[in-house]
Formats: C-alpha cells, structure tokens, sequence
C-alpha cells in the first residue's frame, strides 16, 4: 500500500482535465429534469393524470423505472431520470478506474511508477479511493440539486447515496475487469456489456414482477424508493457487491503478472486479407468497430422512442404542457413527436461523423499517418479514407435509429410501412450531419491543431440551437447558421429538397476547401 | 557532378517551425547505388530532413530533388520507388504485424510474398500478434520488414535499429550488405557507428540543422587528428612547437600526442632523428570524431 496518497494526489491533478465535465453533466441533466418535472406535475392532480397514462405504459417504464416511485413529485423526478443518469455514473467509473489502471499498465506508464516507493496493490487501490472520492461528489452534487430544487432533504440524501451507490458498483466492477483483460478496450467492453444487461434486466423487472430488477445494481438504486417510502437498507446491497467486487479484484490481481491479464488476447492474421490494401479498407477497419458500436446505440434509442411513439397522443392530451415542448405544438403530436426524436439521433449522427472523421487528425498526431502518406498514398486518397468512414458512417448510423424507430412504432400501430418511411425521414437530416463533418474537414485543413475543439463546438452549437431555440429566444441570424434549422422538420413539414441540395452543396465546397488546405500544410505538426 | 546518378540532391535547403529553425541550409547529396551515413546529435535535423524527402514537410527555402523528382509535387509517384522505415514505430493497436507489413507492401505497389516470409523468419517475428502486444523492437522489425520485403530501388532509413538486440542489428546488417549488392540506395540514419562503419559507402554528419563534413571514412579521418604514442632514443623535446600538435604528454623519452593527420608528414620526420624505440599510431574512431563535432560549442 505504499505510495498510495502520493498516487491519488497525482491521479486528481490528471483528472482535472476530465472529470469534473462528467460530474457537470450527471448535475445538469438531475437540475433540469427536477426544475421541468415540478413545474409540469407539481400539482396533485397533474401527478395523478401521469400516474394514469404511464401506471400502464410498458414502454415507459421500461425506459424509466418502477411505477410506486410516481407516488410523490421527487420520485417522479427519480422515475424519469435515475436510470439514464446511471448509465452516465456508471461509464464515468468505467472509464475513470479503467484509465488509472489497466490503461496505465498497457502504455507502460505505470511500469515508472511501480518502479518507485509503492506498493504492489498501491495503484489499484488509489484508483478505487479515486472512485470513492468521485462517487461521494456524485452524492453530495445530486442531494444537493435535489435538495435545492424544493425536494424533501430525505429523500434527496438517499437519492444522491443511491447513485452514488451505483458508481461504487461499476467502478469496482471495472476493478475487477481490470486485471482480467489484457487491454482496457476489452475491459471496458465487457462492464459496459453488463451495463446493458442491468438495464434490461431492472426494464423486464420493472415490466414485470419486479424479481429481474434486483439481479441490476440500477434496480437497486431505484428500489430504494427515495421520496416514496425511502428505503434506506436497500443500500447495503450494492456496498456488499463492492466490497465482493474489490476481494475479487485483489485476490486477481495477486495472481497475476504485471501487465499481463487472466485472458490471453486472441491472436491476429498472419497476412491481410485481399481486401485490406488501400486507405478506405483502412480507414473503414480502424473504425468499423465503433461504428457498429454507435450503430447499435442508435438503433436502440430508435427502438425506445418509437415504442412510446403511438402513446404520445394520450400522453400530450393528459399533460397540455408538454405540447409546448413539441415543434408544431398539440396538433400533429405524433408526427411532432418523430420529428423532435429524428432530430436529435442526427445530433448524435454529426456527433458520430465528427468523432470518425477526427481519426484523421489522431492518425496523423500519433505518427501512424506518416508510414501510410510514405506509401504511394496520395493525401487525397488518405483524406477521402477517413472522410468515406465518416460520411457513409453517419448515414448507418442516422439509418439504424429510423429503423429502429419505425420497427417499434410500426409495430405498436400495426403499419409494417412505417419502417420505410421512418427510414426515409431519418435520411432527410443527414445532408446537415454531412455539413458538419465537412466543417471539421476544413478546420483539417487549414487549421489542423484547433480542428478537434472547433468540431465539437460546431456540434455543440448545432444542439443548442436545435434543443433550446425557442426557450431562449435567440436572434433569427444565430438560428439561422446551424443547417439543422434549414432542414425540414419531416415528417412533421413536408420534404423541400432545395434546402437540403444547399446543404450538400455547401458540404462539398467545404471538403474541397478543407483538401486545398490539406495539400498545402505540413503532416505530423 | 550529374544529377541523374544522384539519388538524393539536396542544397541549401531550411525549415523552421515557428521560430525553431529545424534545417539551415543543410547539403546532402547521395549517389545512386551507395548506402550513405546520416549522422548528427538528437535534434539536429535528421528526422526532419527525411520528411521533406517524404514530401511530408514542404521546405521553406532550397533546392531538393529525389530520384529525379520533386518530393512535394512527385510525392505519390516517387514513393513507389522508395521504402521507408521510422525510427518511431507507432501501429494500429488493433491490427497485427503481419497485416501491417501486407498493408503497407500493397499501399505501395505491391510486396514479395517470398521475401516477406523470409524476413520474419530471419527476424524472429510472429506477424500474428496484435501491434498493442509488441515490444518496442518488435515494432521496429515489423516496420523493417514492411522495408526490406519491397524492392524499392530507394530505402530511407531513420535510426531502424533502436530498439534492436544484437542478433537482429546484426542480421539487419547483412540486409542491408543484400540491398547494396543489389545496386540500391540507402539513406541510413543512425546513432550506431558500428552499423556505419561497417555498412556506409559516404556518410554526412550534421549539426543544428547544417551539414559539418561529408565523404567517406577515410576522407573524414583525414581532417581530424591521430593519436601518436612514441618512445625514443633521445629525449623528445621540441615537439609541441611543431604546427597540428595537440594535447601533448611528455616525460622525456616517452609522448602522447594528437597530431592534425595533414600534418603527420612534418611530425613524423621530426622523430626519425631523434631515434624511434617504439611507435604506435592509431587513427581516429569515429566515435571520436563524432564527439568533436557533436560536443564542440557552438561558434
């Protein structure tokens, strides 16, 4: 144990850059829903229409949680939000354990430190005290919020060691995958494959008997009911399963060697198959995997929101308010309801586009770009590698959620068409998402080193502009330069193609610029 | 000097980064057919200088010319001609060695399936581990490898041996003998005197972005020192007067002393006299003549 408090005081300099944006986003998303929930059921009566609409909406409470939390306003909030700001806490631990030990291990930095004064369990055991400093945050920012936003102190006290409950699972979860794994990536996706599994399980729990929610270390959180009953013991299941989780992890990682994991990686190819022989076949392998990760993503969050798509109309007839939040207002909700849910998977898409085609900037800061442009690569055929990844990858990606969507909205409204159509309006956004990947293609090249910031903010501002809008009431000009506002709001509007050839036509000038660019600068600074 | 025997033609040729000034008027001229030293302290170019030659980097000022063509604008045609291996090998985590080689081989026009299977032979490579498992020298031998199986009439080669065992320098070595009984050119970059010793027809030694001395070994030793141990009949004195004399340790009959080799001639007769006992007169090592121009102050 050596060496532990100097480990943690340098693991929380380096985390100054990361975590605290994490904990922004799991307090922000917790305000709003608690602020936007009491304003529209604050009433007895408006909570008691929801509990009427949702108490038999399979949909909805597989998405959210268990129906008994809808007895008070603050276990409304808890119902809407625990699960979703879970998933958020519990990749926060993920990624937070995975990259103080198992990534540290990989890079051989860690062989440095371990070289020093500490101790052979010192590393992990600064990364879990990491976690549980990180987790009591989460706590006391969550009981806070709740607290401070009119809920009973109770109730926001035990929210807020729920959650953080949640946390300590995952991070010591990920403790233990640590020292199984050999790389962090493999590490990462086995506890995010156990993520989902505890969300669908606590989902059919929920649906169901309520049995399968307790196999989920969400459903233990939701379960322990805060602000409708308030059950405090329940907590002692997630703190045992960590503290069973961190034996494990111990008792692992002394049977191991350094650097080494439980799992042998799987052997590669000796040769490359015939089609890995040029920069798309390149391109297209280094990011088909999270690709089909993003693809699957989406294509789930289609399958939630078409499921409650044919219930909408109920739902927005028991709560008038929340027409306000639909384009087009009380008329047309569902296609209103589509249209809201489309555009924000294309905030996703251009999200996915600029993440693909920043590979580009990636490849050529970490030296790997230099071996291929030293081939008979042109830097035309590189550029267009990466920028075919990321274009045809935006549109799969737009895709799977329209297929997502219209699979589960078809099938509540027993219309197969609805398939093909959700489909085809998915595809009416991707001319924007395409904008957006050929802006970051022209900060490549002509501003390489900012490219990165200036994409993210270009899809920041494109989803504030198309989120917040209306509530903030911002001059027409500042609307107007985000393309998703020129898109039309199918299938809400009708299809208009001019815009949308204005937007493709923009785009190519812009990757062509963006290559001009790129021919003229030096690679690699 | 015609420039179509010339592989490599670089004059007067600068780079700066900001205001960090890489190259300053660096020279280089290789023939074809011969392995040329590319020698200099970290920093002092080197590195730099390849990715021009790679069209990676557009110089600022100078002239630069390689196998006949400009490396910026004939960039896509000039490297079918020529291999290159970094000194800093970084892989696709994710992709094993063998696919990398393959890769790359096909990315340039094609590789030798024969030849490629040899080299990881001889260099004890298992192409099916995934490029996140390599050692620093396996990484290095995958970008050797992905080199040597073309046949580029032109290697470019930035220190390809760090990270090398002894063993694999050594088979390295008799590559590189192949690739010059073959006819082809190499810009061997290295910091292992040895290998250029033993390998290197010319070689150049840079510094701070400029070239100090080109030629070949023998060429280079003549403008540097040799060290003379002498013991003699009479007692030596005198000598230290004598033009291209340094560093001088006398105890009468017996002296140590560096002499500029131009002037060896004028020292040795000024022994004979005296009645030479023994003589021992060792030329300088490159290593010697590499910490001249490496630690000497800056003027």
């Amino acid at each position: 144990m050596t060496g532990v408090p100097g480990l943690l005081r340098f693991m929380l300099r380096r985390e100054r850059a990361a975590l605290p944006w994490w904990l922004l986003g799991a307090t922000v998303l917790v305000l709003v829903q608690s602020t936007q929930s009491q304003e529209l059921y604050g009433t007895p009566e408006a909570l008691e229409r929801l509990r009427r609409t949702i108490g038999s909406n399979t949909a909805v409470i597989a998405m959210s949680g268990p129906t008994r939390l809808l007895d008070s306003i603050g276990g409304e909030v808890v119902f809407e939000i625990f699960a979703f700001v879970s998933v958020v806490v519990a990749l926060m631990n993920m990624f937070l354990i995975g990259r103080h030990t198992r990534a540290e291990e990989e890079t051989g930095r860690a062989e440095l430190l371990r070289s020093a004064r500490v101790g052979r369990q010192a590393p992990l055991a600064a990364a879990l005290a990491l976690a549980g400093l990180t987790n009591l945050a989460v706590g006391a920012l969550l009981t806070a919020v709740m607290a401070g936003t009119g809920l009973p102190v109770g109730g926001s006290v035990l929210f807020g060691a729920a959650m953080a409950a949640v946390g300590v699972v995952f991070a010591t979860l990920t403790a233990a995958a640590a020292q199984v794994f050999e790389n962090a990536r493999a590490a990462y996706g086995a506890v995010a494959l156990v993520l989902g599994a505890a969300f669908v399980l606590r989902a059919a729990g929920d649906v169901g008997s309520g049995a399968l929610s307790w196999a989920s270390p969400i459903g233990w959180g939701q379960r322990t009911f805060p602000f409708a009953g308030d059950r405090w013991w329940v907590l002692l299941v997630p703190f045992a399963a960590a503290a069973l989780l961190v034996a494990v992890a111990v008792a692992l990682s002394r049977r191991r060697d350094f650097g080494a994991g439980l799992v042998r990686p799987r052997p590669g190819r000796a040769h490359a198959t015939r089609s890995l022989s040029n920069p798309y076949a390149l391109a297209w392998r280094l990011q088909r995997g999270s690709l089909a990760g993003w693809a699957a993503g989406l294509a789930l969050l289609g399958v939630a929101y078409g499921s409650i798509g044919d219930s909408i109309q109920q739902y927005v007839e028991d709560n008038p308010e929340i027409a306000e939040f639909l384009p087009g207002g009380a008329a047309d909700v569902v296609d209103a309801y589509l249209a809201l849910t489309v555009g924000m998977a294309a905030l996703l898409a251009a999200a996915y586009g600029v993440a693909g085609m920043l590979r580009l900037r990636g490849e050529e800061t970490s030296g790997r770009a230099e071996p291929v442009l030293a081939t008979a690569t042109g830097r035309l055929s590189w550029l267009a590698g990466h920028l075919s990844v990321a274009l045809a990858g935006s549109a799969l990606v737009l895709l799977a959620f329209g297929l997502g969507e219209g699979v589960t909205y078809g099938l509540t409204v027993s219309d197969a068409g609805q398939v093909p159509r959700l489909a085809g309006v998915s595809l009416a956004y991707l001319p924007a998402v395409w904008l957006v990947v050929a802006v970051v293609v022209l900060a490549l090249g002509w501003l390489p080193r900012p490219a990165a910031v200036l994409g993210w903010v270009a899809v920041g501002y494109c989803s504030v502009i198309t989120l917040f809008a209306d509530s903030f009431d911002l001059p027409g000009w500042v609307r107007r330069a985000s393309p998703f506002a020129h898109t039309p709001q199918v299938p809400l509007a009708d299809l208009t193609p001019a815009p949308l050839i204005t937007i493709v036509v923009l785009a190519a000038l812009a990757v062509a610029a963006g290559y001009a660019g790129l021919r003229r600068r030096d690679v690699g600074y | 000097m015609t420039t179509s025997t010339e592989a490599i033609s670089i004059a007067g040729l600068s780079k700066s980064f900001g205001r960090t000034k890489a190259l300053d008027g660096l020279d280089l001229s290789v023939a074809a057919g011969e392995v040329h030293g590319f020698l200099g302290p970290n920093g002092s170019g080197k590195t730099t200088t390849i990715r021009v030659l790679l069209g990676l980097l557009r110089p600022d000022s100078g002239r630069v010319r390689l196998l006949g063509g400009d490396p910026w604008s004939d960039a896509v045609a000039l490297h079918r001609r020529l291999a290159y291996v970094p000194g800093d090998v970084t892989l696709w985590p994710g992709i094993s060695g063998g696919e990398v080689i393959d890769l790359i081989g096909r990315m340039r026009g094609g590789l030798d399936r024969r030849r490629r299977d040899e080299l990881l032979e001889r260099f004890d490579l298992d192409p099916r581990k995934k490029a996140r498992t390599y050692s620093k020298g396996n990484r290095q031998k995958v970008a050797l490898i992905a080199g040597l199986a073309s046949d580029a009439e032109l290697l470019l080669l930035d220190e390809p041996t760090s990270g090398l065992d002894p063993l694999m320098e050594s088979v390295f070595q008799q590559c590189i003998q192949e690739v010059k009984e073959q006819g082809r050119t190499v810009l061997l970059s290295s910091h292992i005197l040895a290998e250029v010793e033993a390998l290197c027809d010319r070689m150049s030694i840079i510094r701070m972005g400029r070239t100090v001395e080109s030629g070949t070994l023998t060429e280079l030793r003549h403008l540097t020192r040799t060290s003379i141990a002498v013991e003699t009949a009479r007692p030596l004195d005198g000598l230290e007067e004598l033009p291209g004399v340094h560093d001088m340790v006398l105890e009468d009959h017996h002296a140590r002393f560096d002499v500029d080799t131009a002037q060896l001639d004028t020292v040795v007769r000024r022994l004979a006299p005296l009645g030479v006992r023994s003589l021992t007169s060792t030329p300088p090592t490159l290593e010697e003549m590499f910490l001249r121009h490496y630690g000497e102050v800056q003027p």
